[in-house]
């Protein structure tokens, strides 16, 4: 396909042991993005499949039992099998040794191994659909889970697997970041996204261990009967709440953080304007990683914890809203009084900063006890965590992958159809779940495959966009794998949109598969468009 | 490879004799009743134990701080997730006027009411009265 | 794939600068290793003190069940692993392999005792039906007027029982440094699988050093 571009990482070396036995992280990465969008685009069809239900009240489509399993799956696909691990597998993996000026990971061989455990627990997920599903919510809230005769035990030895998936993946990272960068390339002249990645990779060795002792407390729960979570053997069902969202909760970081990341590469350069607030940005990412871990009683205002801990969390949670309220301004005050150029990645981004303010606006909404005694479990709700997991992140990993594509596979994909489809994504999504607020906010409860005759209308809404929504997605990453067929090469030196950051200046398209043929020397910062002129070759 | 340091084997030899001497210690003040310092003191023989395997087998003492940082960071968030959980757990029902809903625990499993009594070794023993055992705690 | 400079020593992989770096590197994320570690034992330790703040006085009275001699045996065994691990270590950066060789077998067979204790103490409780959760079967004299033993016992084995994972995963790791130390792979040039598997059985040790009081030595 590309073989005429002299030798890269996808020609050199050759073979399919080569790539199955890879330890070249930009190999890796491909192999989580390829697994990465093949799960979301399940995970998005079992969405779909909601949305037909809800069109019209009445069990026509799918059977309530059904519709249980439909919205476990859901959840639990595009939380564990596609954003936690594809994201920073993924765009992680491919450019964190470039923008540091690495050969490659610390450990390329637990990279690999990383990506195999994911896989492997992926096929756990795997069973479990085929075995007739789980119906307990992503969230697997005992004492039904500890009951229920779906298929809870494979689903969260699923989830156990993968979470060790997550952990090596963070320290390798971490590892990768403290000890692997180019001499000159201090902490305050790194890309904003490896501040992102690092933050993130905190967050993953710190919250996924209790995760897995969570999955592995449920299932003895299960087999033993041991007690602790179970009310009639003088245990406690909210005990095991406290456990599972202590991880759950700076998971959701773990979610939105490499996004932040990604929307502070794309904007700088897409303004041709050096950021404003760096530290700002670099520090409030710490911040929220930190703070992230105080809040995870917020799910929980009406599972009858303490009044005492619920005015503790809704407290903090407050805070968790000002380091994320200071990127949202520095990225404006970056575009301000720049040459903004409204690329495919650029549109992305505009979106992400409409689409994940609302989102994040929301979930202050929500902090307050009170508010949510009546909005818990509504699709308010679904509505918030939609905004920020959907038009936040995967309209940021969209831009992302509109943004590097052409350094990653030395090809450029269709300008028009790319852009079509961003205003598309953009569209129906508003259109998709906006209506979800005021549905959430008339009291229309979550986890409903039915519902009575005043919410027809604003359902009707909602499952119409979510078809423009679903084929504007579609259509996005075809294009972007259309480039492969079509042959759109661009030449291996190029640089479309005049990246200042070291994977732009110091490799080529694809890269080397050694990534540098020499150490790179750093020249500048990685945004100093005011002090450099770089050429951009996108017109 | 530069310079490593070693450390000495006569502080191995005196780390691992004071591990010794204190695992002696807190047998032994297990056996003195403190009332609720027990705990404390217990925890309290354990973190300095905990200490020297950390600063001297594990050598944290010369080594890089990063790593000793790691290793707090670790033990930061573990409290943070006892202290915050406890705050739930502690004051449960704490506006519940009604003190039944107070102190919701279930005290007994259910189970029990069916379980034999036994002697020391497990085997059931016949009993033909002290049901009322059953009774005692049960609200 | 080898580096490209010709003196660099075998184990240098293509992708660090140097040696130094290398080292500090995977010492480093074994720390940050340590760290998920931690976590995962975390979470246990909040449910025993949750549930000791709601059942004090069956914990208190549910522990005397417990051989405290085989416990403090076991620390001790564990305690003299640890110093026989670091020995190891102290003699592969002197270059005696010999003796590191020695004080490995020795941390091995320490780990093994640690093991068999265990299941001795673990057998007994099969016998007598101080099982977990609803397996729990023994009402004997000593619990007859407690609230839920069984929750007691199901946290000790859980905890226990993952610890006593760990040490047997430990030993696996160990045995395998047996093997890479009697074959030459390693010495006082590099010796950075025997550090990094060192830091993870002192771990062990660390986590038995809590344990130990918390179920053994309460009350």
């Amino acid at each position: 396909m590309i073989e005429n571009i002299k030798q890269n990482y996808l020609n050199h070396p050759k073979g399919l042991m080569s790539w199955l036995l890879t330890l070249d992280h930009k190999r890796i990465g491909l192999m989580y993005l390829v697994s990465g969008i093949l799960f979301f685009f399940l995970g998005g069809l079992l969405a779909l499949v909601m949305r037909m239900e809800l069109a019209a009240p009445g069990n026509d489509f799918i059977s309530n039992d059904t519709y249980n399993n439909v919205y476990t799956l859901h959840g639990a696909i595009m939380i564990f099998l596609f954003i936690i691990p594809a994201i920073p597998g993924a765009l992680g993996n491919i450019l964190l040794p470039l923008m540091v000026g690495a050969k490659d990971v610390a450990f390329p061989r637990l990279n690999l191994a990383s990506f195999y455990i994911y896989s492997f627990g992926a096929l756990f997920a795997m069973y479990t659909i085929i075995n007739g599903g789980v119906d307990t919510g992503w969230t697997f809230y005992t004492p039904y889970s500890t009951q229920s005769t779906s298929n809870v035990v494979p689903m969260t030895l699923g989830i156990f697997i993968i979470g060790f998936s997550s952990i090596l993946t963070g320290l390798n990272f971490i590892a990768t970041v403290h000890k692997m960068r180019i001499p000159g390339l201090t902490w305050y002249k790194l890309p904003l996204f490896v501040w992102a990645l690092y933050g993130t990779s905190l967050v993953q060795i710190t919250a996924t261990p209790v995760l897995a002792i969570t999955m592995v407390l449920l299932m003895l729960e299960r087999f033993l009967g041991i007690g602790i979570f179970d009310p009639a053997l003088g245990g406690d069902p909210v005990l095991y709440q406290h456990f599972f969202w202590f991880y759950s909760h700076p998971a959701v970081y773990i979610m939105i953080l490499p996004a932040f990341g990604i929307i502070s590469e794309i904007i700088p350069v897409h303004s041709r304007k050096k950021i404003w607030g760096y530290k700002f940005i670099a520090y409030s990412t710490l911040s929220i990683a930190f703070i992230g871990f105080l809040v995870w009683g917020h799910h929980m205002f009406t599972s009858g914890q303490s009044v005492f801990s619920q005015i503790v969390f809704s407290f903090i949670t407050y805070f968790v809203g000002i380091p994320t309220g200071v990127k949202i301004f520095s990225w404006i005050l970056t575009m301000y009084k720049g040459q903004v150029s409204f690329t495919p990645p650029m549109l992305y981004a505009l979106s992400f900063l409409f689409l994940f303010t609302i989102g994040g606006l929301t979930g202050i909404f929500l902090g307050a006890v009170a508010l949510d005694i009546h909005l818990h479990d509504t699709y308010f709700v679904v509505a918030h965590f939609h905004y920020v997991m959907q038009g936040g992140t995967i309209v940021a990993f969209l831009g992302g992958l509109h943004h590097w594509w052409p350094k990653s596979f030395g090809v450029m994909y269709n300008q028009t159809i790319a852009k079509i489809c961003a205003f598309g994504v953009f569209l129906g999504f508003n259109g998709t779940f906006f209506p979800q607020f005021l549905l959430g906010l008339r009291g229309m409860p979550r986890r409903y495959a039915t519902y009575s005759e005043e919410f027809v209308e604003l359902h009707s809404y909602s499952t119409f966009w979510s078809g423009i929504l679903g084929i504007s997605i579609f259509i996005a990453i075809m294009n972007l794998f259309w480039s492969f067929i079509k042959k759109n090469k661009v030449d291996p030196g190029s640089n479309p949109w005049g990246g200042m950051t070291l994977e732009w200046t110091h490799t080529s398209s694809p890269p080397h598969p050694h990534n540098f043929e020499e150490e790179p020397v750093l020249e500048h910062g990685p945004y100093d468009y005011d002090k450099v002129i770089v050429e951009k070759t996108y017109k | 490879m530069s310079e490593h340091h070693i450390t000495p084997l006569r502080t191995y030899l005196i780390i691992a004799a004071s591990l010794l001497f204190l695992s002696g210690v807190t047998v032994w003040v297990s056996y003195v009743d403190l009332g609720p310092l027990n705990i404390v003191v217990a925890m309290l023989v354990a973190t300095i134990k905990a200490s020297l395997v950390a600063f001297f087998f594990m050598h944290l003492l010369w080594d890089d701080k990063k790593n000793l940082t790691m290793f707090l960071m670790s033990l930061m968030f573990f409290g943070i997730f006892v202290t915050i959980t406890l705050l739930d757990t502690e004051f449960r029902g704490d506006l519940d006027l009604n003190p039944e809903v107070k102190d919701p625990i279930n005290k007994r499993a259910a189970f029990y009411d069916t379980l034999p009594l036994t002697d020391t070794h497990g085997h059931p023993v016949d009993e033909h009265s002290d049901n009322h055992h059953e009774d005692k705690d049960h609200h | 794939m080898s580096n490209h400079n010709p003196d660099a020593p075998k184990h240098l992989k293509h992708y660090f600068a140097n040696v130094d770096q290398q080292y500090e590197t995977s010492k480093f994320a074994m720390w940050a290793f340590i760290l998920t570690e931690v976590l995962t034992f975390a979470g246990l330790f909040v449910a025993y003190i949750v549930f000791r703040s709601w059942y004090p006085d069956m914990f208190v009275d549910a522990h005397k069940l417990l051989d405290v001699n085989k416990g403090l045996m076991n620390t001790i065994v564990l305690i003299t692993s640890s110093l026989t691990m670091a020995l190891a270590i102290w003699a592969i950066q002197k270059n005696n392999r010999k003796l590191s060789l020695i004080m490995l077998i020795a941390t091995f067979v320490f780990a093994f005792c640690f093991l068999g204790i265990k299941f001795l103490e673990y057998s007994h409780k099969f016998e007598v039906g101080q099982l977990p959760g609803e397996y729990y079967s023994y009402m004997g004299p000593e619990v007859v007027h407690l609230n839920n033993p069984h929750i007691f016992f199901s946290i000790y084995f859980i905890m226990t029982g993952l610890h006593g994972l760990h040490v047997a995963i430990g030993m696996g790791l160990i045995a395998w440094l047996i093997y890479a130390t009697y074959k030459g792979n390693l010495s006082s040039e590099y010796y950075t699988p025997m550090e990094m598997i060192g830091i993870f059985w002192h771990l062990v040790d660390l986590i038995w050093i809590y344990l130990f009081p918390l179920f053994y030595l309460i009350g």
